[in-house]
């Protein structure tokens, strides 16, 4: 007694919709970080960091060691504005 | 940075006006985060008369410090910034290998020891700086100069 294949047919659609949908969610996060591994548990320190980071550089990931920063980059420091609630 | 998070802030404002002319110019250092994180013992061992300066100035100026300390802050920056182009100039190969290590495992020290000790010994030989974590006990051997790290994804010596 063989199982009909047809049986197995919605257990392929299951297991091509996971791959399809890991593999999508890899290539974004892959794509988001640039190659590298992701940050993670990072601290308010961490996120300010990768701010300035940023404001070097000009992508997300990206590192550099020069010992003097790009023109302007003094300059571009932003004050993050609040709402004030009182 | 400022001591809290900004709380549900919608813009930021970036003011482009330049200093005034009477207070000196400093160059910025352009390092980030990770070489920054890589160099730092350094920096602490070549700068720390510096930075200390800088802080007791801090500490004396009763929250005024931002202005009457910049002659100390330039001090600061400019040592740092020495030490950073002397480790790209001597030891550029193992600075890079060790801050990208670095950049790839979430800026955790006790994944890169192998790279970290190449770079320890080369500053050591070329610059004279040596890292020393303060407040080590004298009786125990420094984290870093352990082989084997307890959390690293590593199993085993790491050099």
């Amino acid at each position: 007694m063989g199982v009909p294949f047809e049986a197995l047919l919605p257990f392929g659609i299951i297991i091509g919709s996971f791959t399809v949908g890991s593999a999508g969610l890899w290539v974004v996060k892959n794509y988001a970080n640039e190659g590298k591994k992701a940050r993670w548990n990072r601290d308010l320190w961490d996120r300010v960091m990768m701010e300035r980071d940023y404001r070097i550089t000009g992508t997300k990931r990206g590192q550099s060691s020069n010992h003097e920063a790009p023109k302007g980059f003094e300059l571009s420091n932003p004050w993050k504005l609040e709402k004030r609630i009182f | 940075m400022a001591q809290r998070e900004p709380q549900f802030n919608q813009q930021s404002l970036i003011d482009t006006t330049p200093m005034p002319d009477h207070i000196p110019k400093v160059e910025e250092i352009g390092a980030t985060s990770a070489p920054l994180y890589s160099a730092a013992y350094f920096i602490g061992d070549r700068c720390k008369a510096y930075n200390d300066d800088f802080m007791k100035c801090k500490q004396e100026s009763n929250g005024r410090g931002e202005v009457e300390c910049l002659k100390e802050g330039r001090k600061v920056t400019r040592c740092a910034a020495s030490v950073i182009k002397d480790i790209n100039t001597h030891c550029l190969k193992q600075f890079t290998a060790h801050w990208e290590c670095l950049e790839n495992n979430n800026h955790q020290l006790w994944e890169c020891r192998g790279p970290e000790m190449k770079l320890n010994n080369c500053v050591f030989e070329k610059l004279g700086l040596k890292k020393e974590i303060p407040g080590t006990p004298e009786n125990v051997v420094p984290v870093h100069l352990r082989p084997k790290q307890m959390y690293s994804n590593h199993i085993g010596k790491q050099w």
